[in-house]
């Protein structure tokens, strides 16, 4: 059985979004053997570019490209409603690897405040 | 052997059955299909077959073809060597030895020996992988009843000094068993000459069947394995049950085949390696987990410790690899082997066997090597720098 969905195996294949940004805001997390750093630049209230670069498996490089995706030219204040949980079911991760998306989690979080407090409302 | 949308470079996993060895064993299912224990013409028909096939195997190990006993593969023979041996020596001692990098099918069975009373000694390698006969020697007693050492190892394809290991154990009156599933098939092993009493080996690995195996018991004195299975009386009573006389007509063919190759497989593993070895060494942090001077041609295990070895492995297809981790979902457990001889966690987790076999091309070698380049540098650029 293939462990990877389609999805998972696009987004590890080409990562739009990996990468750094020249200028803007980052964040990096690194746990469970997983390190994830996501940057920003936010322009009136909103994501104008997302970016991320990742060491891990493919399911987090994955993930971290979907976050991208999803978040990119939203508000700030979306970051609030990030799940890992919704980002799994999206891409048909395991159980097992919920550790290491929930690392992904912490560093929206991350982002989340850097943004805020580098450009409050 | 490309099979249309991969590229199969994992022979030391599994090779395909050689053409003429499927057609053979095709044939022979449809024209002899008795029970080789019946007593008729029918079944002494499948009987001549099975003394073909073993003498076929007999030739390639230079040995006494009633010294063969048929399994079902590689780990049935280690587990009936070891397990066997060990209990029918008990009385005598119960002290065995063995070595961290051997095969699952080996080790495992001396951990359950372990948990019956057995005493075991794990003997370290040296930093290459290879097993130094002063440290055999040393570890051995006057209890101690079988030492076990693979011929070549399936993780690094070294090869080890099976001779002067056996030796020690000769001069002892200790029993010595070797897991040749990397080794049969692949390089000149003489039976008659190297000192070794029992040997397990397997048909799939040089081009034969899956599902059928033998073990070499010598003979000699107190060498003899106590059986794991019972009923029937087929072998001598050391491994009953009816004879697959279809896979052992393959691997008899498989070892014919095998022993008028050896030379031409040899130097054509040797330059398939070669050149892709020179396709990477070049790259940033490439460290080699084995012996290329010395080592069996056919494996080429590679380690970088900044790229994650789950990763790797699905940036590489369309190759067909192994890596260097069980990488299960839960824990990407580094290979045992390779933490053995020295490799970091890291490094040991970012590894990556290529094997090589007959139907591997010069073309698949280089789009390989130049492929492996190309993903090391893309995960290395989509990976962060390290956390402060």
């Amino acid at each position: 059985m293939d462990p990877y969905s389609s999805l998972v195996r696009a987004y590890f294949a080409r990562p739009e979004h990996g990468g750094k940004l020249a200028a803007g805001t980052t964040a990096l997390v690194a746990a469970q053997g997983v390190r994830i750093e996501l940057a920003a630049t936010c322009d009136g209230g909103r994501l104008q570019a997302l970016r991320f670069r990742a060491w891990g498996c493919p399911h987090v490089i994955a993930a971290a490209e979907a976050f991208c995706r999803e978040f990119e030219g939203a508000p700030v204040a979306a970051l609030e409603g990030f799940s890992a949980g919704a980002i799994m079911d999206k891409l048909a991760v395991p159980v097992e690897k919920t550790g290491r998306i929930l690392v992904l989690e912490d560093a929206v979080r991350a982002l989340g405040q850097k943004c805020r407090a580098s450009a409050p409302d | 052997m490309t099979g249309g949308d991969f590229i199969y470079l994992d022979y030391a996993a599994s090779t395909p059955v050689d053409p003429q060895v499927a057609e053979c064993m095709q044939e022979h299912s449809q024209s002899d299909y008795a029970n080789p224990s019946s007593n008729h013409l029918a079944a002494r028909r499948v009987h001549a077959s099975i003394e073909q096939a073993t003498a076929q195997l007999a030739s390639l190990l230079n040995v006494d073809p009633a010294t063969l006993v048929w399994t079902s593969g590689a780990t049935e023979s280690d587990n009936l060597a070891i397990a066997g041996a060990a209990r029918y020596r008990a009385a005598h001692g119960r002290h065995l030895v063995t070595m961290p990098t051997e095969h699952k099918a080996v080790t495992d069975v001396f951990q359950v020996l372990a948990k019956q009373g057995f005493e075991v000694t794990w003997l370290e390698p040296d930093a290459r992988g290879y097993l130094r006969p002063e440290v055999l020697a040393a570890a051995l007693r006057e209890d101690t009843q079988l030492v076990s050492v693979m011929f070549v190892n399936n993780e690094t394809g070294v090869i080890q000094d099976i001779e002067a290991l056996g030796r020690i154990c000769r001069e002892r009156d200790i029993l010595f068993h070797v897991d040749a599933a990397q080794a049969v098939g692949k390089l000149p092993i003489d039976l008659s000459v190297l000192p070794v009493d029992l040997l397990s080996l397997t048909a799939h690995k040089f081009y034969g069947p899956k599902g059928i195996g033998a073990l070499y018991i010598a003979d000699r004195p107190r060498c003899h394995v106590e059986p794991l299975l019972f009923g029937g009386g087929q072998q001598r009573a050391i491994r009953p049950g009816t004879l697959p006389a279809d896979l052992i007509v393959g691997i008899g063919l498989a070892a014919e085949i095998a022993a008028t190759r050896l030379d031409s497989d040899w130097q054509h593993l040797q330059s398939l390696r070669q050149l892709f070895w020179d396709g990477i060494q070049d790259l940033e942090g490439v460290l080699i987990n084995g012996d290329l001077e010395r080592g069996f041609p056919g494996i080429l295990n590679v380690s970088v410790a900044d790229v994650e070895g789950e990763s790797l492995l699905l940036g590489l297809e369309p190759l067909c690899v192994a890596t260097g981790s069980a990488c299960n979902s839960q824990t990407a457990e580094p290979s045992y082997v390779l933490r053995a001889l020295g490799r970091s966690d890291l490094e040991a987790q970012g590894a990556i066997r290529f094997s090589f076999g007959r139907p591997t091309t010069r073309e698949e070698v280089a789009y390989a090597a130049a492929h492996y380049r190309d993903t090391i540098h893309r995960l290395r650029e989509l990976a962060p720098g390290a956390a402060a």
